[in-house]
């Protein structure tokens, strides 16, 4: 299911997928190693994958961090946090922005509300920080999704429709016999009833 | 998942913009096609080159409007029977519209926005499989019927939503004939599925019945004793459990989220992982397929069996109550939605049936994903920013100066408990909970546990408040009767959102609690006309020890006295009332709210050369006997007014007056009550004129029963 190649493979998890979003794919970013497997016989649980990551991240152009785009410095406080924020979102927002640049303007306003919020719960922004020191930017909807936890969840969803398949043939297969003459239920007696009038 | 990590907005890296080549083959690679967002987001792609993200608007350029974003599909659905051609592309086209509608629509006239959000696949797959309105469809509580809503031809009519003369934000069978069965409070849908689907067979009709109940609905009793009574008789429906791991609301505390209350819950999660079950699973289909041939029912049974054991713990619960347990099953992915459905209706006879659909609150709008409380009630918001419009007053809620008062009560006493229904939020616990963690209890949706529960604790001697609105109380009344009052056990109810509450209309309405209350024989019923007086009576119940004792505040915030200091009240007398303004030949007793709509009056009618009596009762039980006696002999006329229906403060004053031979002089009594129908919902304001109980509405019954008719037609138009 995870063949390793240099192309983009349908893996569960979040974090290696990211990176080969990035435009330029950088000669110093190993292709996925091949001894890594993620994919475990079932019954083995799945292996947090973020130890790995470290190993493969290299990068020499980073994205701008939440810090840059709001220019503040990284030990800025709250309150230089709104304040760089409320600026660019007043500069940035559709409704006020140049028609020419809408876009632009546009794509840079979700990047510094979403920086803004990172850094303004100061739960997230630790966690954030953290990501930042070990060089890896998320974002946030991913970040929170990374865990163990959710590798099973995904891993389970895939195994749910196999069940309720098996479930709804089960129950084809119980239609037949279930209003058979000894099915004395309220619901059997008038559907035979039914049958018989119609 | 990382597809979305960068369609979502917060993509920092220089993705945007770069060789569309390379992410085409990325969409088209990606097999998690149960995926809305990245599926629209790969059709986007061959067009555009950024990232779309999701947004209020579908516009591809990812922009955020305020008007209303462009939504060709849904343009061309007015009712279900509409949907009946399309593809399964162009139903999910459809959902993703429905999810911008909601959004839009939500923004403007403010009303639940997690839970509509969260059903919008499944609303989609349960029109296109069957036939509203023959086919019957209920949802439970019905708050999150929105996209329902907008199915079924009221898609103009949505930005009259939860406003006056508008559309009702719960499903109301008045308005349309698509909505079966009136919703509001929780836990009824499956009762009132069995009850369609028993009619319907009594009938001999052929409809099919699926009600929709939610995993917080499910911890309710009537839950139960529907799913048990469904076994039992063997119809056919069908019951969606709608199951998004928020049970209380709002789904998070003040500090964060909260794990679901109680323990179905990690019930319905193990449901939801149990791999190493399936290889058992696939040995016993295995053993079944072999004995084969004659040996055909006796297989049957061993795999009904082997389902039993191997489907978990959980589903043999509905299983034993007698439902065919389906599931889980990806609430977002229209594509096993439909399959399931359909193959459930075309199975001639099913029994009753439950569907374990997974959703997520908020699903599709990552503010109402991130947010503690998934949005589940906002008021007016930028869909831009997720910002809600929240307009600053003067004074806090009364809800909030309750939890204070309580706090301050439980400070000074370590025995004061507080017990709530899963409505941390709306009754203010949430405060005491991070103040007091241990001695907040909540019961998840069961007022008939939370009262007789805190009828047990206050057996041991502790102090129990029960926060539970005026209106959801009605479901615990035999418990108060007879397990509370009955045995004179001390607990404390404190009724919040008493008297008519704006936009959540006659459902959510506490018009009857005054009189239910109050008829019973060891109740002490009070009721504060400002926030000073609801921190003192807060104080009076927790003083109150040989009695059960109530008291009730509106929804609303406060008029701006001053409070006591450090939130501590302290105890009124207990049956003694007030007077606020002296006056002449007419007196106004009012009780509770409706205090504040008598000083009103008055000063109305000060400058046409006549001064009130004012009085606030504060208790209805036991009554201000020697108040009533003086205000009945000073005074020609006197007026009762509550905010609540007959039978209660004023029947109560009545009853007094009689047999006290107070009514046997010139004395005129004239009580002012909600009237005897329903409110419809609408603004308070607009409510209170309905009602007749505005501070006009009190002047213009002075002046008539004066018989100055000219004055009171003249305050009337001043209106």
């Amino acid at each position: 299911m995870c063949c390793i190649s240099g192309v983009i493979i349908p893996i569960t998890d979040p974090c290696f997928s990211f990176f080969p979003t990035r435009p330029d794919p950088h000669p110093n970013i190993i292709s996925f190693p091949a001894s890594v497997s993620f994919r475990v016989r079932p019954g083995v649980p799945h292996r947090p994958v973020k130890s790995i990551l470290n190993d493969t991240v290299q990068f020499s152009s980073d994205p701008p961090s939440f810090y840059d785009l709001l220019g503040i410095p990284e030990t800025g406080n709250l309150l230089e946090i709104k304040q760089a924020y409320k600026q660019l979102a007043r500069k940035y927002h559709p409704d006020v922005s140049p028609p020419d640049q809408v876009e632009e303007y546009t794509k840079r306003f979700i990047q510094v509300q979403e920086a803004y919020e990172t850094l303004s719960d100061p739960r997230r922004r630790a966690l954030y920080d953290r990501d930042l020191a070990k060089g890896i930017h998320f974002a946030f909807s991913a970040r929170r999704r990374i865990g163990l936890e959710f590798d099973e969840q995904m891993e389970d969803k895939n195994e749910w429709k196999s069940r309720w398949e098996s479930q709804l043939s089960h129950l084809k297969k119980r239609s037949m016999y279930k209003d058979s003459g000894d099915n004395m239920s309220w619901g059997a007696r008038m559907r035979r009833q039914r049958n018989e009038s119609s | 998942m990382a597809l979305c990590a960068f369609a979502f907005p917060g993509n920092l890296s220089k993705a945007v913009g770069a060789d569309p080549q390379k992410h085409t083959t990325l969409c088209s690679q990606w097999l998690r096609g149960t995926d809305l967002q990245c599926q629209f987001y790969c059709k986007n792609k061959q067009v555009r080159k950024r990232a779309a993200g999701v947004c209020a608007s579908l516009s591809e350029r990812g922009e955020y409007h305020s008007q209303r974003p462009p939504t060709p599909l849904l343009d061309t659905i007015n009712y279900p029977i509409h949907m009946k051609n399309l593809s399964t592309k162009e139903l999910k086209q459809l959902a993703d519209e429905l999810r911008s509608d909601v959004i839009f629509n939500v923004s403007k006239t403010g009303g639940h926005l997690g839970s509509s959000l969260g059903v919008i696949e499944l609303t989609v797959a349960l029109h296109y499989v069957f036939n509203a309105p023959r086919d019957r469809i209920l949802w439970d509580v019905g708050h999150q019927s929105y996209p329902h809503k907008i199915l079924t031809g009221r898609r103009d009519k949505m930005h009259t939503l939860r406003q006056t003369n508008g559309l009702s934000g719960f499903t109301k069978r008045s308005e349309s004939d698509y909505d079966c069965f009136g919703a509001g409070h929780s836990s009824t849908t499956i009762s009132a599925g069995l009850g369609m689907a028993v009619g319907r067979d009594l009938k001999g009709r052929k409809n099919n019945v699926v009600a929709v109940i939610g995993d917080g609905a499910m911890t309710a009793g009537q839950a139960y004793e529907a799913m048990n009574n469904a076994g039992y008789l063997d119809s056919d429906m069908i019951v969606i459990l709608n199951d998004n791991k928020q049970v209380s609301l709002p789904t998070a505390n003040l500090d964060g989220p909260i794990p679901p209350v109680g323990a179905l819950s990690s019930a319905l999660s193990r449901l939801q992982s149990n791999r190493p079950l399936r290889e058992l699973r696939e040995v016993a289909k295995g053993v079944t397929k072999q004995i084969g041939g004659p040996m055909h029912e006796i297989a049957a049974k061993v795999d009904e069996y082997a389902r039993g054991m191997i489907s978990g713990s959980g589903s043999t619960l509905f299983e034993e109550l007698g439902l065919y347990y389906i599931g889980p099953v990806d609430g977002h992915s229209i594509d096993d939605l439909i399959a399931i459905l359909k193959e459930v209706k075309s199975t001639q006879t099913t029994g009753p049936v439950l569907i374990h659909v997974v959703t997520e609150k908020g699903r599709g709008y990552p503010y109402a994903e991130k947010a503690a409380d998934k949005y589940h009630g906002v008021a007016k918001f930028d869909p831009a920013t997720g910002k809600q419009f929240k307009s600053s007053a003067p004074t806090q809620s009364y809800t909030t100066y309750f939890a204070e008062a309580l706090i301050a009560e439980a400070e000074a006493d370590k025995d004061v408990v507080a017990i709530h229904a899963a409505m941390g939020g709306g009754t203010g616990l949430n405060l005491f909970l991070r103040r007091f963690p241990t001695r907040c209890f909540d019961v998840g949706i069961a007022e008939q546990h939370a009262v007789t529960f805190a009828a047990g604790l206050a057996c041991e001697g502790l102090k129990p408040f029960c926060a539970i609105y005026s209106s959801f109380i009605q479901r615990a009344y035999d418990q108060v009767v007879h397990d509370v009052d009955l045995q004179k056990l001390p607990v404390r109810f404190a009724m919040d959102r008493a008297g008519l509450v704006g936009a959540d209309g006659p459902t959510h309405c506490g018009a009857f609690d005054v009189t239910f209350m109050a008829c019973l024989p060891n109740m002490v019923v009070m009721a504060p006309s400002d926030e000073a007086e609801l921190f003192h009576m807060v104080a009076t119940a927790a003083a109150i020890d040989d009695r059960p004792s109530c008291f009730r505040y509106p929804r609303g915030n406060g008029v701006g006295v001053e409070l006591p200091p450090g939130n501590k009240g302290i105890p009124l007398e207990v049956g003694k009332g007030r007077i606020l303004i002296e006056g002449e030949r007419v007196a106004l007793l009012g009780y509770g709210s409706a205090v504040q709509s008598c000083l009103a009056a008055a000063a109305l009618v000060e400058p046409r050369g006549l001064r009130l009596t004012v009085a606030d009762a504060r208790f209805c039980k036991p009554l201000d006997h020697a108040l009533i006696r003086s205000l009945a002999k000073s005074h020609e006329i006197l007026i009762t007014v509550e905010e609540g229906s007959i039978g209660g403060f004023g029947s109560h004053v009545a009853q007094f007056m009689a047999l006290d031979g107070l009514l046997d002089d010139k004395l005129k009594w004239r009580p002012l009550v909600l009237p005897d129908r329903y409110i419809d919902h609408g603004s308070p304001v607009d409510q209170m004129m309905q009602a007749g109980l505005t501070s006009s509405h009190i002047a213009a019954t002075v002046f008539n029963v004066l018989g100055k008719a000219r004055e009171a037609l003249e305050i009337m138009s001043e209106v």
